[in-house]
């Protein structure tokens, strides 16, 4: 067996494994091991992004991933996706029903009461952005203390198992077009590349693992006058969806499990009806994996940009699907900014040629008055 | 999420070559169409690789599509084995290709995967180039979208970029184009052959090897098939030249190691050197360098 | 990676070694076309390894004349559509074309299809000249039993490049790549023979 001996390159990519390590380990005698089960839950928020980042509902693994990684979640929900990239696929789940989904948030701005009720769940959005030094030195005591009161008064017996969606309600008062209830394939974007035009399920699926920065400033542009979606949210939702899978024997649907999972939808300013009906409003759909309301909001009103975009022709770069699409996933992205680190001298010995010659062209073209070549 | 839930140790074995067998066979459609279509960038699905997007995900995903335990790899970054991406690289293919022997010597090899050079040593029938590809298409200086650049590449419509050219020319005096240089496969389709030097572009002109380019994050393919013309754009009054190695006196540099003046060399600022006065040439290609020391030596032997 | 001695050759070709090697051999076909590679040395036939070697879920294929058996489209995964659509179309080369294959567009000429054809003899028989990418000069060819037919419509179908349809030429051992590249005249003024 011939292999290539190790050399200066090879041991300067070890040392670099060595020093990442030391100092994930710089605390030393003082420090303890980050548990998974802790940067799932104590830090929920950061796992939720690397799940729908990475696109692959794992917790655990994303906490892996976190931890691995050193919090980089442009790192970690790389390393997450290229774990999914080589698991066998056993079978495409037929569509889910996100009114079944065990809800822990549920808003609309759209009305101020729905059928079951404004839930606001666990949110900072009216917290204030104090800082509570109180969890500066949090003794464990502290923290369990916490942990059992929450659910101790809690009237358990209340509350419904799945709530309705209020897009039905403006359904069926026709202010919205009726459901399409015609399944149609989905577009796979992780065995198909996009060749625009794409379908509208190429966009929603590249938006659901998009990175949350990329798609939140795109949208930001939108909001801001580079689009006129002008979003009202219908409905907000967090919550477990049942996630129904054909049983291998009886093929009848059965619960295999849940996601953690946000939904957004979103209405947007009315148009004409495609058949000639009365104006409808039109919508904008976002979802993701786990806890990420930011990225489903954002997500709701590029899905509604692009629509517009796709059919009449985008405006601005948020109705752009090239613009978009091409721009958002962070994998893609981050890997081609870090690859301007990589060497790049025989590339760079065939521009500095090109200046000199260029350089010397000017030179000699020069008259005799002395001038300065070009810097 | 089940409090009792334990995360399995043991991982799932990787198939040989790490990617499944849907993705190397995707690949492999991609590729025929690709030798069918000279410099047609073939569109493909792409899986992540487990190191970053621009990192040559693009060329590994066709090796690993390709290599079989009959092959003898060599991996080459700047013309280096021993360049940190490339070593990277190797092991991977290593690791995930148990009984595939790797190799520094051009000769010995039958797959060669290489960033941003062709090996100075002309290939021959019986190994494959693969180059790493971060742009695929040389139509990208003229047009960012991505759908209008299809339709002119269908209808062989590069006048845009011709007048990019001309434009250079006319401010420059000089096509400013300095690695990735357009050529013409097969008097149809342009292509940018990826960022080798204009030294190295001839060398896709009727070679004896197949060479593939693949682009990772840009989900391409193309290909330059063997014997087959591969015609850099030029203007009838501006010739296409390569890379200018001579020295204010108007001789050609040598490599300090080797002496070739035959091959493209590595500007080296020494660490004594602060005002680059005192710069060395070597050759960018290891392997050729150390062929040519080889040579030198047994022929002074014989002298002796 | 030797194959275990108990694989019956009816499995080889559904094996990752055994792809990966025959991939190899259609790749320098299409590479050098008109040179005749051997693909079969252990009882599979040509076009079992081929199709096993290239084609999955991800594909689409055409069998009008049912030249596969039930097994072997199984096995392949392959959605079955018509010869219009198919990315990969199965034809006898003994007879005369019956449809016209997909021949791509201006954007998109990689959805040209390819058409496997089987024939009597690669290596012997009508001789054939061949000029183009991949050909230092010329290349001869020679087949038996390919209706001729077959090359006046694949002038047709390849006349406006990009759009066209590759096709490989398979006996029961050999292959041979024609991408649409590859400029085919006949010698002299010989006629097909079966």
């Amino acid at each position: 067996m011939g292999y290539v001996a190790i050399r200066g390159g090879g041991r300067a990519i070890e040392g670099s494994h060595a020093a990442v390590e030391n100092l994930r380990t710089a605390e030393g005698e003082s420090g303890t091991p980050l548990s998974l089960a802790s940067i799932e839950h104590q830090l929920r928020l950061l796992t939720s992004r690397i799940l729908s980042e990475g696109g692959l509902y794992h917790p655990r693994l994303a906490a892996l991933a976190l931890k691995q990684m050193q919090g980089d979640t442009l790192e970690a929900a790389f390393a997450l996706r290229a774990y999914r990239s080589t698991k066998p696929r056993l079978l495409e789940t037929p569509l889910q029903d996100t009114s079944k989904m065990r809800l822990i948030r549920r808003i609309s701005s759209a009305f101020k009461e729905i059928p079951g009720g404004q839930m606001l769940g666990p949110t900072f959005d009216y917290a204030l952005r104090l800082m509570r030094l109180d969890l500066a030195n949090e003794s464990p005591e502290a923290f369990r203390k916490v942990a059992g009161s929450f659910l101790q008064n809690a009237a358990v017996e209340d509350l419904p198992d799945s709530f309705p969606k209020v897009l039905d309600a403006l359904r069926n008062e026709g202010l919205l077009p009726p459901l399409n209830t015609t399944a149609r394939q989905a577009f796979d974007i992780t065995r198909e590349p996009l060749v625009f035009p794409v379908p509208r399920s190429a966009a929603l699926a590249t938006m659901a693992r998009a990175e949350t920065g990329s798609l939140l400033a795109i949208a930001y542009s939108n909001m801001r006058g580079y689009g006129d979606v002008h979003p009202t949210i219908a409905e907000l939702r967090v919550g477990y969806l049942p996630v129904m899978l054909p049983h291998p024997v009886t093929g009848e649907l059965t619960e295999a499990g849940e996601v953690l999972m946000t939904e957004c939808e979103v209405v947007a300013m009315y148009e004409g009806n495609a058949n000639d009906g009365p104006p409808v409003f039109t919508l904008g759909y976002g979802a993701c994996f786990g806890h990420n309301e930011v990225k489903a909001i954002s997500m709701a009103i590029l899905d509604r940009a692009l629509q517009k975009g796709m059919r009449d022709g985008p405006a601005n770069p948020s109705e752009d699907p090239e613009f978009v699409l091409l721009h958002v996933d962070g994998v893609d992205s981050m890997g081609f900014a870090s690859h301007y680190k990589m060497p790049h001298y025989v590339t760079f010995q065939s521009d500095m040629d090109r200046l000199r010659t260029t350089q010397k062209k000017n030179l000699a073209s020069q008259t005799t008055t002395a001038t300065r070549a070009p810097a | 999420m089940n409090s009792e839930y334990e995360l399995p140790q043991d991982e799932a074995a990787y198939s040989f070559g790490f990617l499944d067998e849907y993705a190397k066979r995707e690949i492999r459609r991609c590729v025929l169409k690709a030798i069918s279509i000279p410099g047609y960038q073939t569109p493909y699905a792409s899986r992540e690789m487990p190191m970053g997007r621009g990192f040559g995900t693009g060329g590994l995903q066709l090796t690993l599509a390709l290599i079989g335990p009959a092959d003898t790899v060599k991996v080459i970054d700047q013309g280096a084995d021993d360049s940190v991406n490339a070593v990277s690289l190797r092991k991977f293919i290593e690791q995930t290709c148990p009984s595939v022997d790797s190799t520094e010597r051009t000769a010995e090899a039958t797959l060669i995967q290489s960033r941003h050079r062709i090996p100075e040593l002309p290939l021959e029938e019986a190994q494959v180039l693969v180059l790493q590809v971060p742009y695929p298409d040389a139509l990208v200086v003229v047009e960012p979208s991505e759908a209008r650049r299809k339709i002119m590449h269908g209808e062989g419509d590069y006048s845009r970029l011709l007048t990019k050219l001309y434009e250079d020319i006319v401010q420059f005096k000089e096509i400013t184009i300095s690695h990735r240089y357009p050529t013409r496969i097969n008097g149809h389709y342009v292509i940018d052959p990826s960022p080798i030097p204009r030294y190295d572009v001839p060398q896709l002109h009727h070679s004896k090897a197949l060479v593939l380019l693949g682009a990772g994050r840009e989900k391409k393919i193309y290909a330059v098939p063997p014997y087959c013309n591969a015609e850099p754009l030029v203007f009838d009054d501006v010739p296409f030249r390569t890379e200018d190695f001579t020295d204010a006196k108007g001789q050609r540099r040598a490599c300090h190691r080797c002496g070739a003046t035959n091959s493209f060399l590595d500007e080296i600022i020494g660490d004594d050197d602060a005002q680059g006065l005192d710069k060395t040439w070597q050759c960018s290609d290891a392997d050729f360098c150390r062929g040519q020391r080889e040579s030198s030596r047994v022929m002074a032997a014989q002298l002796a | 990676m030797a194959l275990p001695d108990s694989l019956s050759h009816d499995m080889q070709a559904w094996t990752a070694s055994s792809q990966q090697h025959i991939f190899r051999q259609l790749m320098r076909a299409f590479s050098y076309p008109g040179r005749i590679e051997t693909l079969a040395t252990s009882g599979a036939h040509a076009l079992t390894l081929t199709l096993a070697a290239l084609i999955d879920r991800g594909s689409s294929l055409a069998d009008p004349q049912n030249l596969l058996d039930d097994l072997t489209r199984q096995r392949l995964q392959t959605p079955l559509t018509v010869p219009e659509r198919a990315h990969f179309v199965v034809a006898d080369g003994t007879r005369p074309p019956a449809f016209t294959p997909a021949l791509g567009s201006l954007e998109s000429p990689e959805h040209g299809a390819t058409i496997v054809l089987t024939v009597v003899a690669l290596g012997v028989g009508t001789d054939c000249r061949l000029e183009g990418p991949g050909i230092a000069g010329s290349q001869s060819l020679a087949v038996t039993g390919l209706e001729p037919s077959w090359l006046e419509q694949r002038r047709s179908w390849n006349s406006a490049f990009p759009l066209g349809v590759d096709i490989i030429l398979l006996d029961t051992i050999h292959a041979v790549a024609l991408p649409r590249t590859t400029r085919i005249t006949l010698k002299g003024t010989q006629s097909w023979a079966t």
